[in-house]
């Protein structure tokens, strides 16, 4: 016990006396949450749209009202010709366009179906979809307002847990779970490798050290680590992005603990095929960025290519992920996220016990 | 009984045999000198005998614990430093000392006891908040010494321990070797300098893997037979060629001079004439009392 505290202490002085690892345990995780929670919004708001009234009634009016009521969209009467209407686009002046044909108010008294233009520059897919999206939806209220009894279906969406569907709300867990991957993999791996670098590691084979107790030395550091980078992003994501904990903090910790075996155990894999700090910054990079672009984080796995969502199911950064969003967000508990909890478990205690075993063996 | 205990030790890498049946053994209260050229196998008999690399064949035994039986407790005896400096350049001079402490479970009470007593000889007391980074190459061979001692092990293992170090470092990091020897310490220490191996109890001369002889410094002077002479020229390799060529001289530089070797040619007159006729051009010649050195050399040679 007193061996391991001795290594904990010691790579603690060693981790407050590096100032880059200083500020790549504390700086980035920082900037990474500002730009990441910034810069990767999916929502899709002041969609700038081109209004064309061939009716000019009142009710066309209302309709064009009803459609800039959100701050969805930027409703702005248009100067350009509708000819002309593609140069609006390729300037980038206009997201979208709106066409009113002539008799929109007669034929809507008349109860005549009518027909209204919406035309979306779907350079961004994505974008594109949720314009058209939100459009529908207004105008099937507005149609509602307008008809009453004529049209029994009425069209009633709601979002759950992120009514206001900030993708910040989404992000933020989400890069919770990277930053402790990354950070408890490339500290873990390249702490290891130092020894090895520096010749350390053969002084200290000869000393009573045995290996459970250095492999406990080396990655408890992390883990405090790990525990410190999350509970640092929680608190910022909280405070600063005004983000929502459903959940139970207890729940989140605790399994947080289950994923730093895993993180811990690439790292001291990763230790064993490097011979340099340098080779073990790049695989703990390489192994980050697959993990994470297979987790969920970005994209959703039910939008990946099936081989690539079988390839998903071997990433334990899914789950965790999986884990972290849904106990912030919907106040998940066990009884529903069992399956990724009972994964995740699994996996880690796999990569665990093979990278200890592996370990054990290149160290003697 | 002896201490430290090497028999018929087979290393190899590969198909290179880095040691080659070697045996040797030090007492208590000795210092042993493992002497041979970069590549002579010292280091891997060594880290082989501090159990950090396997061996094919051979036994290593400390007292009458065997090295490959009861490693664990051998770990408690030794005192092991390797030939590169690996204490941790970001730490203190005490946090290593601390650190290494903590490894052998020293007490808190004792460390404060024992730290103090390692500074007072090896003086790197004023330096103790010093990283280890910003150390001179002397002070930090002291503190690597230092925290191989924090256990007090009756056995030293020293891997070229002075390697790259200024001469005055030198003499007072043997100061300190010889004073754990009086204190019965039993010390293995591998060296290039035979100045080192003169102030050693005995020495083991090991080239190509192979123990050439080993003896007590004198033993092994008195090994050299023949005739030793120094030679002032320009040693350029034209020179050397020259005189290598001649039949029953060998010639080898030797610092700044040349010394030339022959078992037959017993006076000075002798070979300043075998250098006339060679029309061999030099400002000085003369016969010397062999060194450890030369009986090396001699020994290689065959």
């Amino acid at each position: 016990m007193r061996i391991i505290l001795a290594l904990i202490k010691k790579e603690f002085y060693q981790v407050f006396r590096d100032r880059n690892m200083l500020r790549l345990i504390f700086l980035l995780p920082m900037i990474q949450l500002i730009v990441l929670g910034y810069a990767i919004n999916v929502d899709v708001k002041n969609i700038h749209t081109a209004v064309y009234d061939f009716d000019n009634s009142t009710l066309s009016r209302e309709y064009v009202k009803s459609l800039s009521a959100g701050d969805y969209f930027d409703i702005e009467y248009s100067e350009i010709p509708l000819l002309d209407i593609n140069s609006g686009f390729k300037s980038g002046q206009y997201d979208a366009a709106l066409i009113i044909p002539s008799g929109f108010s007669s034929d809507i008294t008349l109860r005549k179906p009518i027909t209204a233009g919406f035309v979306v520059d779907a350079a961004n897919a994505n974008s594109a979809a949720i314009a058209m999206a939100y459009a529908g939806q207004i105008t099937a209220q507005f149609n509602n307002r307008q008809t009453k009894a004529g049209v029994p279906i009425e069209l009633r969406q709601k979002r759950l847990y992120n009514p206001e569907a900030e993708s910040v709300y989404f992000m933020v867990p989400g890069i919770v779970a990277v930053l402790v991957t990354m950070i408890t993999v490339m500290l873990t791996s390249m702490a290891i490798v130092r020894e090895r670098e520096t010749g350390t590691l053969e002084q200290l084979m000869v000393t009573p050290i045995k290996t459970p107790a250095f492999i406990f030395g080396k990655t408890i550091p992390f883990a405090i680590l790990g525990y410190v980078e999350m509970s640092m992003a929680l608190a910022f994501g909280i405070l600063w992005f005004n983000i929502p904990f459903a959940g139970s903090w207890v729940l989140l910790y605790g399994l947080a603990f289950v994923f730093l075996f895993t993180t811990l155990g690439v790292g001291m894999f990763i230790s064993t095929i490097t011979a340099t700090q340098q080779q073990a910054m790049f695989f703990a990079w390489f192994f980050s960025v697959f993990a994470i672009m297979t987790s969920g984080f970005f994209t959703p796995i039910s939008n990946m290519p099936d081989f690539v969502q079988y390839i998903t199911y071997l990433n334990p950064l899914r789950y965790f992920m999986a884990i972290v969003r849904g106990i912030m967000m919907k106040g998940a508990g066990v009884a529903e996220l069992y399956r990724e909890i009972f994964a995740m478990i699994t996996f880690s205690a796999i990569i665990f016990t093979l990278s200890w075993m592996r370990f054990s063996k290149r160290i003697e | 009984m002896s201490s430290i205990s090497v028999e018929h030790i087979v290393k190899s890498y590969g198909d290179i045999v880095a040691v080659d049946d070697v045996s040797f053994s030090n007492e208590s209260g000795k210092i042993l000198a493992l002497v041979g050229p970069d590549g002579a196998g010292k280091t891997s008999l060594l880290r082989l005998m501090c159990g950090l690399l396997d061996f094919e064949r051979g036994e290593v035994s400390f007292g009458s614990i065997n090295l490959r039986y009861d490693f664990e407790e051998i770990k408690k005896l030794l005192g092991y430093m390797p030939q590169n400096f690996s204490l941790y350049p970001d730490l203190t001079v005490e946090e290593n000392l601390k650190f290494y402490a903590g490894l052998f479970e020293i007490s808190k009470k004792e460390f404060s006891r024992k730290k103090e007593f390692l500074y007072e000889f090896s003086n790197l007391g004023p330096f103790r908040k010093r990283r280890a980074s910003n150390l001179s190459g002397g002070m930090k061979q002291k503190l690597a010494l230092s925290c191989a001692l924090i256990h007090d092990p009756k056995i030293l293992i020293l891997d070229e321990p002075t390697t790259g170090v200024d001469p005055l470092s030198r003499r007072q990091f043997w100061d300190i070797l010889k004073k754990l020897r009086d204190e019965g310490a039993s010390i293995l220490v591998s060296t290039p300098y035979m100045d080192e191996v003169v102030m050693s109890d005995r020495a083991v001369f090991i080239h190509h893997g192979k123990k050439l002889t080993e003896g007590t410094p004198e033993e092994l002077t008195a090994m050299y037979s023949g005739f030793v002479y120094t030679l002032q020229v320009k040693p350029t390799v034209d020179t050397m060629e020259a005189l290598n060529s001649i039949e029953g001289i060998v010639a080898r530089r030797f610092g700044a001079s040349i010394h030339i070797y022959s078992d037959n040619l017993s006076k000075t007159e002798d070979i300043s004439e075998t250098l006339a006729d060679r029309n061999i051009e030099f400002s000085s010649l003369a016969q010397i009392e062999p060194e450890l050195e030369d009986v090396f050399i001699q020994m290689m040679g065959n």
